[in-house]
Order: structure tokens, then sequence, then C-alpha cells
């Protein structure tokens, strides 16, 4: 048995399964010329290859459109004949060969003019993959195989890694690498599976298959546990069910204190199925759609009908508002059929609203998709990554003329939709008062903005401890940013991860936010705490916890023992 | 050999799906297939170079069949073409 003890966390329960590691293949290049005598064996491998990736293709083409796709490309006739015919005369092995034939695939897809085909060359990318992985016996998604219950062990997970998870087996995740607001943190928290990120030196101690436990909430790894640990462990499981029972009983109950102070309790989603779980919870609305996963999740930029398509099911869905957020792309996430340039700073680079201001045509596109929705519930719009009042104004001009467009179409739209920005950026603090006349609400980032704020990378996990909403710059900001919301008569939300941590229930009522929005599955426990607390109360000492000097301060304030 | 000449309906022209079903169609005739589009010829039992041409909507195209079964296969792929392809 061996006992892990990691210190920062922000996921909570506890999961036991076996060790599934998760390793990406590894393709070699392999460039070998053949002898006359080894052209039919290389003919044969490349030809077992196809057969076993379109036995592959055709179970996934099933309940994937987009794999009936590659399946005709597997099995292509050119592409078969390209392959042979370098094997051959070109005397070039299997993997040579069909490296060489997808290549000029690729160089037509990629200069063809029509936007649509020339995305199509992930796809030969995708399918030359599978075939590659194929002929050199690797797995080419690496999630197969997985049975029984295991907790996900990786080095990091990429949000395309994310996409293609199997969740049926997945009980918890820990990552060598990453921050509490990493991706997997986030996604871990939307599915209410536990997560421990930043575990040093976790894939040299740990066997694939090995039995694991681990306790987000306290911190711990435990890997072959003894018999009565074990136990131990299944029995706090059993507890926590219980109090997920007791929690359930809250549903129905408002969001209210003890002495009668309402807050909206929202929930962040990024996508239907979110929203049909946020539902369960008993949200009062969606304060962040993340919009992301319609471009991330696809083999181009989504069209305005397939975008409508979804926003109206989840204003459908939604009896309260639901605020979407517009594309914020760039940073970490990046598109499979958009080529970013390589940036030194991504995350002070080119995305969001930057790059929605630029490419204007998908912006609008986006834009007129949410306008159409807003007919169907009470959509609100807001602007990622806002700098300036420039920004803002050029983003509301777009939107203008969308509006303008659809009217002339006499197409349908909330005439008067709210558009709403996030406060994420150390520029919209201190502007925050300008910006509070040109917007209908402010929804605050705390993520982006605790990194902004502090120049800390909240990936990076050698300053991981340095990340800490709860230092007096980060409190200050908001307060001043709830302040000018109200002097305005504007409502303030907030969607970053600090919304949903328990700690910081008591501080942000106090402060006066309106609307808390977090993942749908830490929604419950806030509302226990709020109802257990008194307005008048937490806004002393939130008072008391402004004018505070350092975190530790901050801490004693809040009673957070540390 | 026989051939016939046809346009192309589909809205956004030969997009993945319209090809993928047009080189199905073809592949499952046992003629050699050419399609003419101007100055090229393609061959249609490949969904990588039917996508490749980038045949617009309202293209004249012409299919040329050669083989034992060359006028039931003409029609099937006129037909084809000209029911819309799946679309």
């Amino acid at each position: 048995m061996l006992a892990i003890n990691v210190e920062r966390t922000t996921s909570r329960g506890i999961a036991i399964g076996r060790a599934f590691l998760l390793e990406k293949p590894q393709l070699k290049k392999v460039f070998d010329t053949i002898s006359e005598q080894e052209i039919p064996t290389q003919i044969k491998r490349y030809e077992e290859a196809v057969t076993c990736a379109e036995l592959e293709l055709g179970k996934l083409a099933e309940t994937n459109e987009i794999f009936g796709a590659h399946l005709e490309m597997v099995k292509d006739i050119a592409l078969y004949q390209g392959v042979v015919e370098k094997i051959r005369a070109g005397r070039q092995c299997a993997e040579a060969a069909l490296d060489a034939t997808a290549a000029e695939f690729l160089f037509i897809f990629e200069s063809m003019e029509d936007e649509y085909m020339r995305e199509r060359a992930s796809d030969i990318r995708d399918v030359s993959h599978r075939l590659m992985c194929l002929l050199q016996g690797v797995k080419h998604n690496p999630f197969e195989g997985m049975t029984g219950e295991v907790i996900l062990i990786a080095r990091d997970l990429t949000p395309s890694d994310t996409v293609a998870l199997d969740l049926t087996h997945i009980k918890g995740f820990i990552t060598q690498e990453g921050g509490i607001t990493s991706h997997v943190s986030i996604l871990a928290k939307g599915l209410g599976l536990p997560a421990l990120v930043g575990v040093e030196e976790i894939l040299s101690m740990v066997k694939q298959d090995d039995m694991v436990i681990m306790d987000a909430h306290a911190g711990s790894i435990i890997l072959q546990p003894e018999e009565d640990i074990l136990k131990q462990y299944h029995d706090k499981i059993e507890e926590q069910r219980k109090h997920q029972e007791a929690l359930a009983q809250l549903k129905s109950l408002p969001a209210v204190t003890r002495d009668g102070k309402t807050v909206q309790l929202c929930a962040n989603v990024g996508g239907i199925k979110d929203i049909k779980k946020a539902l369960e919870y008993g949200m009062d609305g969606i304060g962040l759609f993340r919009s992301e996963f319609l471009y991330m999740d696809n083999s181009h930029f989504p069209t305005e009908e397939e975008q409508l398509l979804v926003y109206k099911e989840a204003a459908q869905l939604c009896s309260g508002e639901i605020t979407i957020r517009t594309l914020d792309i760039g940073g970490d996430k990046a598109l499979s059929y958009y080529e970013f340039e390589v940036e030194e700073n991504p995350f002070l680079g080119w995305r969001a609203i930057r790059i929605s201001l630029e490419l204007k045509e998908v912006f609008k596109t986006q834009l007129r998709a949410i306008l159409r929705a807003s007919a169907y519930g009470e959509v609100r719009i807001m602007f990622p990554m806002i700098i300036s009042l420039e920004e803002l104004y050029d983003a509301k001009e777009v939107l203008e003329e969308c509006k303008k467009e659809l009217q002339q179409e006499n197409i349908d739209y909330n005439k008067a939709i709210e558009v709403g920005m996030m406060i994420e950026t150390p520029a919209s603090i201190l502007l925050v008062e300008d910006f509070a006349r040109e917007v209908d609400f402010f929804s605050i980032g705390t993520n982006d903005l605790t990194q902004y704020l502090l120049a800390v990378d909240r990936g990076n996990k050698k300053i991981s401890h340095l990340y800490n909403s709860f230092h007096p710059a980060v409190i200050r900001s908001i307060k001043r940013v709830i302040d000018a919301g109200h002097q305005n008569s504007i409502k303030v939300g907030m969607c970053g991860e600090f919304a949903g941590d328990e700690n910081a229930v008591k501080l942000l009522l106090g402060m006066g936010l309106d609307e808390f929005s977090m993942s749908a599955s830490v929604l419950l426990n806030v509302k226990e705490i709020l109802r257990s607390l008194s307005y008048e109360e937490a806004k002393e000492i939130a008072e008391r916890a402004c004018q505070m000097q350092t975190s530790s301060q901050i801490y004693a304030v809040l009673g957070i023992h540390r | 050999m026989v051939s016939q000449k046809t346009t192309v309906n589909n809205a956004s022209g030969l997009h993945a799906r319209p090809a993928s079903e047009l080189a199905k169609v073809c592949t499952q005739c046992n003629s050699d297939i050419t399609i003419v589009v101007g100055e090229k010829r393609i061959n249609p039992k490949s969904i990588l170079i039917l996508m490749s041409a980038a045949i617009r909507s309202g293209t004249e195209i012409v299919v040329e069949c050669n083989g034992a079964t060359e006028k039931e296969d003409l029609e099937a792929v006129i037909n084809a073409i000209d029911g819309g392809l799946g679309e």
C-alpha cells in the first residue's frame, strides 16, 4: 500500500477503481525502402490495416456520421491504388507509401478554394492516422479497451482528448500536470467526478490496473490498498451518497438566506447534456453557456442553422435566463479545422473576442443564431475577454448589424435581448464604472481574472500555490465590479470557479453578488450553505474582508483554516 | 461504351455526403465509369477523387460507362445524380 498526499484541491468526492493509464500513441516515422520480394508482404500489411479500420469505423459510424465518411475514405479506391503503386513502383514500405499518398490528397484539399472542402483535409489526416496506428500496432483511440470502474491517470488531458472520453467507466481523474482550474478539473466538476491534478510522479508510482482509492476532498491517493482500508472507503462513499440524498431535498427550495435575501443560483454548462444534468439540480438558470463545444466538437465552423438548433433547444429546456458566451477559443483551446499560429503567450494572444472581431463572418453567424434563439427563451449574450470600450462598441455594432439583417428578413428575435460582458481582465476592472453604463449585466470570470491580475499562469504547477482568488487584489476587484454594477442598476454575476467555492459563499453574498453560476454538481452544496447564512452578518464580514491587506487576514476574517 | 449528360443539382455541389453517396452507387457497378467535367476525366468510384474535383451546383457533367452491364449502370448512376444523391 502506498499513500500520496496532494496539497491543493477544489474537487470533492471519493472514488475507487482500477488504474487506467492513458498512453498517447507514439507513431514512428518509417521510410524504409523494400526489396522486390517484400512487395506482396507490404501490400498485404496495408490491406489488413484497411480491413481492421473498416471494422472499427463501421462500429463508430453507427452513432456518428462523421465516421461514416471516414469509412468511405478508408475503403477509397484511389487511396488504395496510390498506396499500392508506391509500394510496387516506389519500393516504399506500407507506412511510407500511406504517408506519401495521404500527403498528395492533403495537398489537393488544402489548396481548394471552398473553405468547407479545405476542412475535409482534417478527415483525411484522421483516417491516415488511424491506418498508420493499425500498421504500427498502436491504439488509435487511447481510451478504447476500458472496462469496469476505472480511475483515469494521465500526464494531462487536452480538450480534444476529453471529447473521446468514455465516461461510462471513469470514476475519477488524476493527472500529473495541470492546476486546479485546468480543463480536466473543470470537466470533472461538470461531471460530478473527483479529480486530483498536478500530482507529481504519479505516473511512475502507479501501474496499469492497480487498485486506486482517491479522496479528492482530503487530497489523498492510496495505491493498492489493504482490505480494511478499502472497506473504510466503501463506507465513506456510502456516507457521501447519503449526504447527496439529503442535499437533493433542497432542489425545489429557493436560494434564500435566513434573513430573506434571495440570490440566483445558476449553472455553467458546455452543452445540452450539461443543461439536462443541471436541471436535475434545480438551478435558476444558465449563467454561462460555453459555446466552444459547438466549434471544438466539429469538423467545420458550425453554420447558423446548426447553432440555432442547439441554442433553441437550450432555451426551451431552460425556464430561467440562459447566458450564451460568444466563442472563447485561442489560449489553450484550439480547433482541428482552423490553423492558429503558434504563439509565445497564448493566454495573452489571439483569443476570444479578438478572434470574433477579426473573423467577422464567423462572429455574425454566431450572433444571428443566438438572436434567433432569443425568440424561444430568456437568452442573453455575453462577450468574453473585453479590454476596452472600443472592443465593446465594435462587438455591439456587429450585433446591431445582425439585428437589422434579421429584421429585414422578417425573422423573429427578442428586440430587448440583454447584452453583457465578462469581467476577466485587469483593464475591465479599471474601466468597470464606464463599462457599467454600456451593458445590461456583468459576469465576473474569476479564473482568468485571478490569473491576469496576479500574473500567475493557472496551468503552471510550479507556481500554482500563488494562484489564489482570496488574494486581496482579487477580492477588492470583485467588490469594485459589484458596486459599479449596482450604482448603474445592472446585475452582477460570477461564473468562475470561485462562485462555487464553499469557502467564498459568505464573502460573495456579503459583497452583494446577485448571481452565482457554477458547475451544477456543486450547486446544492452552495445552496445548503446560503440557506444557513444571514445576509446582514455576511455584509459586515465582507466589508471587513475588503479592508484586509493579506490573504491570511482574509482567511481569518472568513474563518477559513488553511 | 455508353454516355449521358446531366447536371449536378445539389445545393452545395458534390460535398462530402453526396460525393460519398455517388461513390457508393458507382462502386456497386461492374462497369468502368468515368465522369467528365470540363477537361477533367475522373473516377467516381473514389470519394477522394470526387471531392477533389470540387464539382459545384449547376455544373454539367458527362457520365461514361464501359462494360458488360454498361446500360443498366449508366441508368443507375444518372438516376442517383438526378435524384439528388440522398439530399
